[in-house]
């Protein structure tokens, strides 16, 4: 897990200093507002959230090594909505359906369509552990390690909950 | 079949045989469209930007805020003393000089202690010691000025080039870089220049270029041209000229092939460019072209 972070190697440097701050910034802020949002499926909440983590790595910047400043910033963005938030509908883009499905068929396209509804609805009626797992792997590209690092929990989890998602997706689009 | 081998399958982690075994399942077709479906989902957009500038003005915001509920550190004793020393210092040095200066295109009337005026051209500094001015009268000058004199004892004006001394007239004072003009204009004024001393009578100036003096027969009027917004020149080097111009319009003069040592006789005026402009290009025979606070003069035949 240490070799996934890029910032062990700077130990003995402060997440005070800007430059190191920034760096933690540009790394995870766009990761920690995707948690949020698969979490929750409020983009204004997934925003407050990045908000509140920073500002309070800042506060607390000389306490925190730079090493434990992601797992910091995902517990304090993840503690914020605790038991407060009731999830919503999470709703997610297709890069390029379009520009994939207009030589095929009308045929094909309306299963197209119809087999994308049934995910989409399949995907919020996952438990929401699942489909932030699921969701961080097959869109961030994030691997069960970093996951697992995210979420504070093992690997051997991470794998179990991305078995258990993709297993309820397909029952629930093949009506079973 | 291992544990977990849907999320051994999504990582490539399945064996040979695993593979061969989870594609004949009836599954797998639904398995594969989720794969490939999820893989070209995209979440919403997320403006790093924006969070950022509003957490950096958090960050800058709470390092002021520490600073005022820490008022008393070492560097704010250190400021606290050198604000005091500086303000001691200013109303010190205050008592000892009193400093005009003037910016390019201005002018500037001062009243000295005796009562005798003083009217500054463009880019110029007066100062005079307003405490000792009893004991005697020294001003010191930097750039233009018109003096017109009280009667009393001995006034001085000390430049970089030389020394002034009258008892009671006026005169016009221009000192620039290496030229260096004293005009009289009433009774009789005595100028030192490298201890040698020029008595110069009324309606004379004396002109000094490079440490060559000339004295003049001058201007019949009882003052300066420049108090009545004109810039006049007798036998002037052209650069000088072209000094006094930036300084009167507060603009850039370039040149282009043009002798600026040729010799300048005539007069500008000082509050409108384009009438100044054509009164030292066409006795010239020079162009010259204006682009905002920018002039470029150039010969009639050079290229622009």
């Amino acid at each position: 897990m240490a070799k996934s972070n890029p910032l062990k190697a700077e130990e003995h440097v402060n997440v005070c200093e800007e430059q190191v701050y920034k760096r933690v910034f540009n790394e995870t802020s766009k990761t920690i507002f995707n948690y949020i949002y698969y979490k929750f499926g409020n983009e204004e909440k997934a925003n407050d959230a990045v908000q509140e983590a920073f500002v309070k790595l800042w506060e607390n910047c000389a306490k925190v090594p730079p090493a434990k400043a992601k797992s910091y910033l995902y517990t304090v963005a993840n503690n914020l909505y605790l038991n407060v938030l009731k999830a919503e509908k999470v709703r997610l883009k297709y890069a390029d359906s379009t520009l994939k499905t207009t030589n095929e068929s009308p045929e094909f396209i309306m299963e197209e369509n119809q087999f994308k509804e049934k995910l989409d609805n399949a995907l919020n009626s996952l438990p929401e552990n699942q489909r932030t797992t699921f969701l961080l792997s097959r869109i961030d590209g994030k691997k069960y390690a970093e996951i697992a690092e995210i979420e504070n929990v093992s690997v051997k989890a991470i794998e179990k909950r991305m078995h258990l998602a993709l297993k309820s997706l397909r029952e629930q689009i093949d009506g079973i | 079949m291992q544990d977990n081998y849907l999320a051994k399958w999504l990582n490539d982690e399945l064996t040979e045989a695993e593979l061969v075994e989870f594609k004949k399942s009836e599954a797998f077709e639904t398995y594969q469209k989720i794969k490939e479906s999820t893989s070209q989902l995209e979440s919403p957009e997320f403006d790093m930007d924006k969070a950022w500038e509003t957490i950096d003005q958090y960050k800058t915001k709470d390092e002021t805020k520490v600073l005022i509920l820490s008022p008393f550190k070492t560097f704010l004793r250190i400021a606290a003393v050198i604000a005091v020393l500086l303000a001691g210092s200013f109303f010190y040095l205050r008592t000892l000089n009193e400093s005009y200066t003037t910016a390019y295109a201005e002018n500037k009337a001062i009243t000295l202690p005796d009562s005798s005026e003083v009217i500054l051209n463009a880019e110029s500094e007066l100062a005079f010691s307003e405490k000792k001015w009893n004991e005697n009268r020294n001003v010191n000058l930097k750039g233009e000025a018109y003096f017109k004199v009280a009667k009393g004892k001995k006034f001085t004006v000390a430049t970089s080039q030389g020394l002034v001394t009258v008892l009671g007239t006026q005169f016009n004072i221009e000192t620039r870089e290496d030229y260096f003009e004293v005009t009289c204009f009433e009774g009789l004024v005595s100028v030192i220049i490298n201890d040698k001393e020029t008595k110069l009578p009324a309606g004379n100036s004396l002109v000094t270029i490079n440490g060559n003096s000339t004295m003049s027969k001058a201007i019949v009027n009882s003052a300066p041209s420049w108090l009545s917004k004109e810039s006049s020149f007798e036998s002037v080097p052209l650069h000088y000229v072209m000094d006094e111009l930036q300084r009167q319009y507060d603009i850039e003069v370039t040149t282009k092939e043009i002798d600026t040592d040729e010799l300048f006789t005539g007069t500008f005026s000082n509050d409108n460019l384009e009438l100044a402009l054509k009164s030292i290009s066409v006795p010239l025979q020079i162009k010259f072209n204006l682009e905002g606070n920018k002039v470029l003069f150039y010969a009639e035949k050079a290229p622009k």
